[in-house]
């Protein structure tokens, strides 16, 4: 079918064979072809976002493996920006630099968050989250860290610590382990706390140092009766006193002075009754110091014996120096 | 056969085909080269190369395409990429595939008529004859042959390119709009600034080598012995073959390695 123009064309102009719109036709098939290619370029260009204003994301990251120039920022699974460059910075990092087109902008916010996912079978995606839409939009030029997923490379990492999770309670669930040891005070005290003598056995950690406190309360007790004998004795004594001195023939105001010290005397005692209270209360309350309560003890009865010997030798003095004896003057001690 | 083999071995050939290369762009750049005459026959190899060719070439192209985006898509889709498809015809097809096949088709149809005809010019004397008259038959005959067949490989790239793309449309989202984003952004993706140029640069070659190694061939028949002909437009034929099979190489490992 060619070689019968072509042979025919071997005369110089043998166009004349051929048909009369062959111009026309040529003319409209490259007129055709120029508009298809120009179109095909335009299309291209508009393809690559050309037209588009766009704006710039730099996602940081330790490991750039898998991300290629073209690749799609994705949200929701619609892609909202492209990969244009991806540099090693001078820190080491690589900086994935994506171009964001304006108008998809607003699904990227200040609070976005990105991700790089790398699966086991498959290429590389790059997405975003953002939790807020509410949120100040990114900015032109922002630089954001982007959290790498390695399902390849995050097996050996999870099962590295997951075997240091069961190597931990394993240590803690092990016979005579440090857990299994509290449990067992734990329990100890709690058994104690339940036993004749309830938190005060438990607080001292034995039924015998809780029956010496409650011995050492019982013997106070008992010395407080015997105080309250000496206090009636006393009663009496001053009762008997008092009739001496206001009978008749008293040197009044010596005798006086004998009552005022009498008194006087009388407060220490009330003074030694106040720290009785004091010890016993401490000794209820502190239930510990078992010994230093009864030392409180001794050293209070010496007290309140000295007292009673100078009550004595008081009414002895007072005995002596009576109005009726010789001697008149009353010598205080 | 023992001829044209010799021809195709031949370094003083391929030689004189460079040579010929240099003199016939030049000359094609310049614009003395188109007077009416030249027009009227760069127009008729046109016609004759693309005009006519136009339907079986759109309807070949057109099924082969259909084919390939169809077995790309169901693999693709079995091995469960069918995301990448569409990427792949795309790269295959438009990038690959349509420009080759173009250039083997234009190179078969009338590289092979282009070729014949200078070769019988020279046998009959036709060419020396117009030289000796004071005429450049570089200019007159061969400039507006060689330029035709340029654009004639042009244009039918082009069609076919565009077909091909519009089919892979069709093939994966039917006549629907719907899929046009998508579409947009896997094109925008393929067609970066170096696969465009790349694309281009390979489809200028294309189009150089099969309009210029015919011709530059068909050069080497010796007046008035009829029988080097079919020797010549043959051994044009094969080294056309060759360097076609080389452009394609030399894009490919220049591109992927």
């Amino acid at each position: 079918m060619v070689d019968k123009p072509a042979s025919d064309s071997a005369a110089p102009f043998g166009v004349a064979l051929l048909p009369k719109s062959l111009g026309v036709k040529v003319g409209m098939l490259i007129a055709f072809t120029i508009t298809i290619a120009a179109a095909f370029v335009i299309y291209v260009l508009f393809a690559r976002g050309v037209f588009e204003a766009t704006q710039r994301l730099t996602l940081v990251a330790d490991n750039a493996e898998g991300v290629s120039i073209g690749m799609d920022l994705t949200f929701s699974g619609f892609p909202v920006g492209r990969v244009r460059e991806i540099a090693l910075a001078d820190d080491g990092k690589a900086r994935i630099g994506i171009d964001v087109p304006r108008r998809d902008a607003r699904w990227l916010r200040a609070t976005s968050v990105f991700t790089l996912e790398v699966s086991l079978v498959g290429g590389a995606k790059i997405r975003a989250y953002t939790g807020n839409l509410q949120d100040a939009p990114l900015a032109d030029g922002a630089v954001r860290p982007v959290l790498r997923g390695d399902t390849a490379a995050e097996i050996p990492q999870l099962v590295a610590t997951l075997r240091g999770v069961i190597e931990n309670v394993e240590r803690m669930t092990a016979p005579g382990a440090s857990l299994q040891a509290s449990l067992d005070n734990v329990r100890m005290v709690s058994e104690r706390m339940a036993g004749k003598y309830g938190v005060l056995g438990g607080m001292l950690g034995g039924e015998d140092n809780a029956r010496k406190v409650i011995a050492s309360i019982d013997r106070a007790n008992v010395l407080l009766a015997s105080l309250n004998g000496v206090a009636l004795k006393m009663d009496t004594v001053l009762a008997k006193t008092d009739q001496r001195v206001l009978g008749p023939g008293g040197v009044l105001d010596e005798t006086q002075k004998a009552v005022t010290q009498a008194n006087a005397i009388l407060g220490e005692v009330r003074e030694s009754l106040k720290k009785v209270d004091v010890i016993l209360a401490n000794a209820q309350a502190a239930s510990g110091n078992v010994k230093a309560a009864t030392t409180d003890l001794g050293a209070l009865r010496a007290e309140v014996e000295a007292s009673l010997r100078k009550v004595a030798a008081l009414i002895d003095e007072i005995n002596r120096k009576w109005p009726f004896e010789r001697d008149t003057k009353i010598k205080l001690p | 056969m023992a001829f044209g083999g010799e021809l195709i071995y031949r370094p003083r050939s391929w030689r004189r085909i460079l040579r010929f290369a240099g003199f016939a762009t030049v000359a094609a750049l310049s614009p003395s080269a188109y007077g009416p005459a030249a027009r009227a026959i760069a127009v008729k190899q046109i016609y004759l190369t693309a005009w006519q060719a136009l339907p079986r070439y759109l309807l070949l192209g057109g099924l082969l395409s259909l084919i390939l985006i169809e077995i790309v898509g169901t693999s693709a889709r079995a091995y469960g990429l069918g995301q990448h498809a569409l990427e792949l015809t795309l790269r295959v097809l438009v990038l690959e595939l349509i420009p080759l096949l173009t250039a083997l088709f234009v190179a078969l149809r009338s590289g092979a008529a282009v070729g014949a005809e200078i070769a019988l010019m020279c046998v009959s004397g036709e060419l020396e004859d117009s030289e000796e008259a004071g005429a450049s038959p570089l200019h007159g005959e061969l400039v507006p042959r060689i330029a035709a067949g340029a654009l004639s490989v042009a244009s039918l790239t082009t069609l076919g390119c565009a077909l091909a793309m519009l089919l892979a449309y069709l093939v994966f989202y039917g006549f629907s709009p719907a899929g046009f984003a998508q579409y947009t952004r896997i094109v925008g993706n393929v067609f970066d600034a170096p696969a465009l140029a790349g694309f281009l640069l390979k489809c200028l070659l294309f189009g150089l080598a099969v309009a210029l190694i015919p011709i530059a061939t068909g050069l080497e028949a010796e007046r008035g012995k009829a029988r080097s002909a079919p020797f010549v437009v043959l051994a044009g034929l094969v080294k056309l073959f060759v360097v076609i099979m080389a452009i394609e190489v030399l894009a490919l490992v220049v591109k992927y390695i």
